[in-house]
């Protein structure tokens, strides 16, 4: 018996009970449905933060003081003042780190500022003048503070768009003089709005130069942060090494697993972050799949209704001349029929809801987050679906094809 | 060599201390081309007789030997073959499929043989002009009457030309006018086509259509007799 009759005789089969049908391939659509929603939402979500990510730069390697957190509890670790001015006197040295271009200290923290009687909450960030390349950002009124407001403690500040509008209600802040923990600061400089960047909104945030930060704001002598520029892509990776031998070597450490630093490159954050998203879709998945589970009782509960109702039509089948195998195939083809069409509109389903939701989150939030219907999740949605009705269609095919034809026959 | 040929044969039904005999000690010939009616009351066993001998059923004791071969040497899926392609089953409640049409029940054994499918509707309407239903032909079974279902039913047991077509009271739902169309074309199989025919009944206007009656009582072989004047239907169909 070829596939094709074999497939003609199950769906006729299952045509001839078309809302039983539909109502059983029901678990298997909202299974299949709840896994592409999870997979492609996943994916989305991936691709907004990796491209989050992305806009830090390629180039740029971030060096964290303290050790790598083991688990989400650890993050005391990385409050510690291993990254200190002769650190940044060695990785500046050419002969230590020769591919690195720019190296950057950072402070920061979140500090009230205030222009007569506004005052602002603004993320501050203590750095150098550098750091309109490294992050590519430029002013927009104004200009950055420049080396010698660095090394000379200048109170000066380059604010961002937000917090220009909330301090000095529509006027120009160029000029300016505003209070930050009792210290007056000049404004020389007001960036571009760019939004959301890399998990730091530079409109809300507040620039001067890292010794002033560290002198008359925080009260400290170490780094929260250093950022390393290399001059290439190519050269991430060996700069990343040489960043780990110099601070090693002055630091005084033999053993790697004693580091009170770590190094993230933007390659080392995705990978972090797209684990993380993975094992979060997966998890998720899985408590989809359970549905699938219950999807696949509801088959084989039907299976088993209809191999009782259709014994005389085994009977009859037997009769005249179908094998065991012949009556196996044919049941067992209607329960992976009736999964794999759920799973097909499942996937579209799935794929549909996807689509709102990111229409949704796109146009609505501004979210720069695509629609994706991942191939896997295709992939697997049909092979689970199909599987299912394998699986929980074995047992009834098979005692519809054990029958003894006469004694099928004979049922009333 | 008789193309059936049963020795002692015979059917327990039940477990040890419940058990009943259905068939016992039967042993008969029967050649390819015969008509052979079997009669006997309800109850008698000569239902299981010729699901025996249809290998619908298996006997518990005795020797079956169809075309040369015993049954028990054949196995599960050579027994659905021969099922298949060397016999024709005629039931008494027809059982067709009532969703399906004339042309696809009739068709269905094929489904099961080794002929190529482009042959199907040639061969399925062939047998359907035999039962002379042509014009019945994409009519979706249930819509059909009593005796115009057993004729499918016929027509879809000869579909293979087998080498016997077993009868298990065929006219036994049915009026005897279409009763006698039934008995017609049954007649006609053997007559024209050479169809072996093993018929139950328990009419013995019906059974005088065979050349031979067998008399079954209590899974015996009561009697068996050839029938003097055979009792012949015709023209029902230009009536």
């Amino acid at each position: 018996m070829k596939l094709r009759q074999l497939a003609k005789t199950a769906t006729a089969g299952l045509a001839t009970n078309r809302s039983r049908s539909f109502l059983t391939i029901l678990g298997i659509v909202i299974g299949i449905t709840a896994i592409i929603i999870v997979m492609s939402l996943g994916q989305g979500a991936q691709g907004l933060i990796l491209g989050e990510i992305q806009s830090i730069g390629s180039r740029v390697i971030g060096i964290v003081p303290g050790r790598q957190p083991t688990s989400p509890t650890d993050f005391l670790s990385t409050f510690t003042d291993s990254l200190k001015k002769s650190d940044l006197v060695a990785l500046q040295n050419k002969s230590n780190v020769p591919h690195g271009a720019t190296v950057m200290p950072v402070v920061f923290g979140s500090e009230a500022a205030s222009w007569q009687t506004n005052t602002y909450q603004a993320t501050l960030l203590g750095t150098t003048e550098l750091f309109g390349d490294v992050y590519n950002v430029t002013t927009d009124e104004g200009e950055m503070f420049g080396a010698d407001d660095v090394t000379g403690l200048a109170s000066v500040v380059v604010i961002g768009k937000t917090v220009e509008q909330k301090l000095f209600d529509g006027g120009s802040a160029i000029g300016e003089k505003v209070r930050i923990k009792n210290h007056t600061f000049r404004v020389v400089g007001v960036l571009k709005s760019t939004g959301q960047l890399s998990f730091l909104n530079f409109d809300e945030a507040v620039f001067m130069p890292y010794t002033t930060a560290q002198t008359y704001i925080f009260g400290i002598n170490y780094f929260n942060r250093m950022v390393v520029e290399a001059d290439s892509v190519s050269t991430v990776n060996e700069t990343a090494d040489d960043i780990k031998a110099t601070l090693r070597n002055d630091h005084g450490i033999i053993d790697p697993s004693k580091d009170d630093f770590f190094i993230q490159t933007q390659e080392s954050a995705m990978q972090t972050v797209s684990t993380i998203l993975n094992v979060l879709t997966l998890f998720l998945a899985s408590v989809a799949a359970v549905s699938l589970v219950v999807g696949g009782i509801g088959i084989m509960n039907i299976m088993l209704v209809s191999v009782t109702e259709r014994t005389r039509e085994i009977g009859l089948r037997k009769a005249l001349g179908a094998t065991d195998s012949n009556i196996l195939s044919q049941f067992l083809l209607e329960a992976v029929i009736l999964t794999a069409i759920g799973g097909v509109i499942g996937i579209a389903l799935g794929g549909f809801v996807s689509f709102l939701v990111a229409f949704v989150l796109s146009h609505a939030y501004g979210l720069n987050w695509q629609f994706v219907l991942p191939w896997s999740a295709v992939a697997l949605g049909l092979g689970v679906s199909s599987g299912i009705g394998l699986i929980f269609g074995i047992y009834p095919a098979r005692q519809a094809a054990k029958k003894s034809p006469i004694e099928a026959l004979r049922y009333e | 060599m008789a193309l059936i040929e049963a020795k002692s044969l015979r059917k327990v039904y039940g477990d040890e201390g419940a058990e009943t005999i259905a068939v016992e000690d039967v042993s008969l010939e029967i050649n390819a081309g015969e008509f052979v009616a079997i009669m006997g009351p309800s109850g008698s066993g000569k239902s299981t007789l010729l699901h025996i001998l249809g290998f619908l059923d298996r006997y518990t004791s005795g020797t079956y030997i169809f075309d040369g071969k015993e049954m028990s040497e054949y196995s599960e899926d050579e027994l659905a073959h021969i099922r298949n392609n060397k016999m024709g089953f005629v039931f008494q409640a027809f059982n067709l499929l009532p969703r399906a049409t004339v042309l696809d029940n009739v068709k269905l054994p094929l489904l099961y043989s080794d002929i190529p499918e482009e042959q199907w509707s040639d061969m399925a309407i062939k047998a359907i002009q035999t039962v002379k239903l042509g014009h019945r032909t994409n009519h979706q079974a249930y819509q059909l009457s009593g005796g115009e279902k057993q004729r499918v039913a016929i027509a879809r047991a000869l579909i293979l030309s087998p080498q016997v077509i077993f009868a298990d009271e065929p006219t036994g739902n049915l009026d005897s006018k279409s009763g006698q169309a039934v008995m017609e074309t049954i007649q006609r199989l053997n007559e024209e086509q050479g169809h072996t025919i093993i018929l139950i009944t328990h009419e013995l206007h019906t059974a005088e259509h065979a050349e031979r009656i067998l008399t079954i009582l209590d899974g015996r072989i009561d009697s068996n007799k050839k029938v003097a004047q055979r009792r012949r239907t015709t023209d029902v169909f230009e009536k």
